[in-house]
């Protein structure tokens, strides 16, 4: 700790890329970060659940984030990774473009969400980071999941709905 | 005690209280049941005053401990009361008795409302000055009560002891008393008999002395109810081996808690074990396959390929073992979900003016905790329906040259791999008319109907019906019987229920032993691999494309005559899965004697899985109930072949050739029903 910013309180945040944008979450809610595997698809699951995998025995969901905040899907590449969070008791992977890195914001450092982010609902972001140029998009991830469960329901129904037409 | 917190973790102390007393309140509940039958019948048994006291001091002292002031106080008074009892300063009534039901129940809400941190119960206040002013009366009769007594000639056998004796007695016990209570105030470390203090083990060699002294049988009364004060020091073994304590200490269940957390990880393991044998023949037979194609067969080779058997073989035989000395440390037995159920039937019987006789056989049946957690809430509306719908009033039952008070039948035992549980009653039975009636009347059944006396008892499973005009408290509001099948369904048990008017009517349930680790048949749809519970499946079997046909909108095949309809896996489940032109591999599945047929790709074979349930993150998915892990590290979902087929079965009736109706027609199964335009 630098003397002169000893008042500043500083917070760590793993940095990754979802199309042109970055994104951050809290290190404490990542537990590992992994390179795409297989992903076990499950029928009439919400669109934007990209399905199960197999983590050391342990069977993890995996969202696909970029469906999740509505951008158009992408295909894996050798940089695509799941960031396997733990939020409370739940364990979730999400599937990103890439991750970049782990870095330290100093909490002054951190505005609230502008309106027209282009990404993801201000609904599931906490703040937004600056370091020199860079804009980091902080996700509340217990919102993305909460909401994820919310949104299971509303499409379970759409989907039955759907079945009929 | 403001700073208790320091010394020991309360939530953790909260949980064992919680415990505790869950089965202080059970043996209280059953210690009552047996008092009851002293009323105006001799001499009550000590023991089961004793009994009751000892747990009532129990929960006084840890309510105490957790500062649960008025949780301790009502243990107190109820204890004062069961104190004048045991010393018979009170004659057993039969208003006293349910004072005293009503004081366990008291004790119960106040109990719950002090672990969940909510406020009391309404009503508690006013009992407690019941009880104040029931016990006030025989207190202050108690000393003219005493001095009568000294005056009564003692039995000439018995030999006298003195009055100096006796309240030296009493003091020591006194004394001991306030030792074990100022013990049971300080953190709750374990008493090493070796380091109690000098003067507690000097009392303790009093009372011994004294005891020696006096021959147990020729103590009078006052004297031979005392020992069980005593109790409370029980955290020396010495006196734990007090013959009074000694009763409580057989009674008590020869078990030991174990958080069922880390009973699941230890589960988890041997699910690990499982997948790691799996794999490891799986090489197995990669090796003799390469063996055998190569020609150029090594002999190196092929010995590694015998070792790994064998390895894997015996891999095997102690996984085998690991899992089922697992599955034993989860089995408990039913009579926990058992022992509640005498008092219930006791209220509910009075409430109804109702005689009613509860027998149970075979508590001791063990089965898997889970099970037996779950079986619970059903078995409790079985038998509210025995007591409620099946026995008759007394007088009825007299006309019909029964006897007045019925009887409900409660046993469990192992039949293979399953639990069977019987609840059976020798009421009216089922009225067959009266259901068919009322099917009609509720628009269940088309009035022409053709329906076997087997088919109009299952319309009591019909979500909302019930035959009772009247709405009760208890049951009859039709929210029983559906819910009750649903829930053993799930469970991956089956329900049936067999009635005979006039002559009773009896429930049994088969339940698996446990729920984790089953056969499956492995199938490919679709490119991913699924598992059907073996249990389910009767048959599997490659048929010709021309075999299918359309009946009403849904596709059907002819088996031994039997119509069984079919469900395309993978177009249920929305997968791209192209109909095979040449080939139909379909598999019957069967839940209580139903079939349908579930088309799928290829038949992989069976296999012991592990079932894993699907994150809650993914929510409930139609037509899936967990999912697996294969022994190469890829998952397969397992199919929930009693959603499916009672999806197919809301819609279409099996039986193609007789009058359609359509069994079910409540909103939820209306919605489920939406999808049917695809069959």
């Amino acid at each position: 700790m630098g003397s002169e910013r000893t008042a500043v309180e500083t917070i760590q945040v793993v940095s990754f890329r979802l199309g042109l944008e970055e994104y951050g979450v809290d290190i404490a809610q990542v537990q590992e970060i992994n390179r795409m595997v297989a992903v076990t698809h499950v029928p009439r699951a919400p669109q934007f659940m990209e399905g199960v995998i197999n983590l050391r025995g342990q069977l993890i969901p995996i969202i696909d984030l970029r469906a999740r905040f509505g951008m158009p899907r992408a295909e894996p590449t050798k940089n695509t990774r799941i960031v396997v969070t733990e939020i409370g008791a739940k364990r979730v992977g999400m599937v990103v473009d890439s991750v970049s890195e782990v870095l330290r914001l100093a909490v002054d450092q951190i505005e609230a969400a502008p309106e027209m982010i282009t990404g993801a609902d201000t609904e599931y972001i906490r703040g937004v980071g600056k370091i020199d140029d860079r804009l980091i998009i902080l996700l509340d991830l217990a919102r993305v999941i909460s909401t994820a469960e919310r949104h299971e329901l509303e499409s379970a129904g759409a989907g039955d709905a759907a079945a009929v037409a | 005690m403001s700073t208790s917190d320091e010394f020991f973790d309360r939530s953790e102390f909260i949980r064992y209280f919680e415990d505790e007393t869950d089965e202080l309140l059970n043996s209280i509940d059953a210690d009552l049941l047996r008092l009851e039958h002293f009323i105006d019948a001799g001499p009550i048994d000590a023991e089961i005053v004793n009994s009751l006291f000892r747990a009532l001091h129990t929960i006084k002292g840890s309510a105490g401990m957790l500062e649960f002031a008025e949780v301790q106080q009502v243990a107190h008074k109820l204890e004062n009361v069961y104190d004048l009892l045991r010393k018979d300063r009170m004659p057993l009534t039969e208003s006293g008795v349910e004072l005293l039901f009503e004081g366990r129940d008291v004790l119960t809400g106040l109990i719950r409302a002090a672990i969940g941190g909510t406020a009391a119960p309404a009503g508690v206040e006013a009992y407690v000055e019941r009880l104040d002013s029931f016990a006030a009366v025989y207190e202050s009769t108690a000393q003219v009560i005493e001095g009568v007594r000294s005056d009564a000639a003692p039995d000439e056998d018995l030999t006298p002891v003195t009055a100096a004796e006796v309240s030296a007695f009493e003091a020591e016990v006194e004394r001991l008393l306030a030792e074990a209570e100022r013990r049971a105030r300080t953190p709750a470390t374990p008493v090493d008999p070796a380091e109690a203090p000098p003067d507690v083990e000097a009392a303790q060699a009093a009372v011994d002395a004294l005891f020696a002294a006096l021959p147990a049988a020729a103590a009078p009364d006052a004297v031979r109810a005392r020992p069980a004060s005593a109790e409370p020091v029980a955290t020396n073994p010495r006196a734990a081996a007090k013959p009074d304590a000694k009763r409580g200490q057989s009674a008590k269940n020869q078990t030991i808690r174990v958080d069922i957390e880390r009973l699941d990880l230890l589960l988890d393991l041997v699910g690990e074990l499982v997948i790691n044998r799996t794999r490891i023949s799986d090489i197995a037979a990669t090796l003799r396959r390469e063996v055998g194609n190569g020609a150029r067969a090594q002999h190196d080779l092929a010995t590694l390929a015998k070792d790994l058997s064998e390895s894997s073989a015996l891999l095997g035989r102690t996984t085998n073992e690991i899992q089922e000395s697992i599955m034993k440390v989860r089995m408990v037995p039913i009579g926990q979900v058992f022992d509640r159920f005498p008092r219930m039937v006791r209220d509910l019987a009075k409430a109804r003016g109702k005689e009613v006789h509860l027998e149970i056989a075979g508590a001791e049946t063990d089965l898997d905790k889970t099970i037996v957690d779950e079986v619970g809430e059903p078995l409790m509306h079985l038998v509210r329906n025995c007591v409620d719908h099946g026995i008759e009033p007394p007088d009825v039952r007299e006309a019909r040259g029964k006897p007045r008070h019925g009887t409900v039948k409660l046993n469990a035992y192992h039949e293979g791999n399953q639990v069977i549980i019987e609840i059976a009653d020798d009421g009216g039975g089922v009225d067959l008319q009266r259901v068919r009636d009322k099917a009609v009347r509720m628009g269940i059944i088309d009035e022409t109907a053709k329906l076997s006396d087997r088919e109009i008892v299952e319309l009591i499973f019909t979500p909302g019906f019930s035959t009772v005009e009247h709405v009760t408290d208890v049951s009859g509001r039709g929210v029983g019987m559906d819910v009750v099948k649903k829930n053993i369904l799930r469970l991956k048990g089956v329900f049936d229920v067999d009635a005979v008017r006039g002559q009773g009517t009896t429930f049994t349930m088969k339940l698996p032993l446990t729920l984790a680790i089953i056969q499956a048949l492995l199938v490919r749809v679709a490119d991913e691999l699924y598992s059907i519970p073996l249990d389910a499946v009767i048959e599997s079997q490659r048929i010709e494309p021309s075999d299918v046909r359309t009946v009403q909108g849904g596709e059907v095949i002819t088996l031994r005559g039997q119509v069984v309809p079919l469900i395309r896996v993978g177009e249920f489940f929305g997968l791209d899965a192209p109909r095979d032109p040449d080939k139909v591999m379909i598999v019957i599945v069967g839940l209580q004697g139903r079939q349908v047929g579930l088309v799928v790709d290829s038949f992989q074979g069976e296999q012991e899985i592990v079932i894993k349930p699907l994150s809650d993150v993914i929510g409930r998915i139609a037509g899936i109930s967990g999912a697996t892990i294969l022994g190469n590290g890829s998952i397969s979902l397992i199919i929930d072949v009693h959603s499916l087929v009672g999806r197919v079965m809301g819609l279409r009736a099996h039986d193609t050739g007789g009058p359609r109706y359509a069994p079910v027609r409540s909103e939820e199964m209306l919605k489920e029903a939406r999808w049917v335009p695809n069959y």
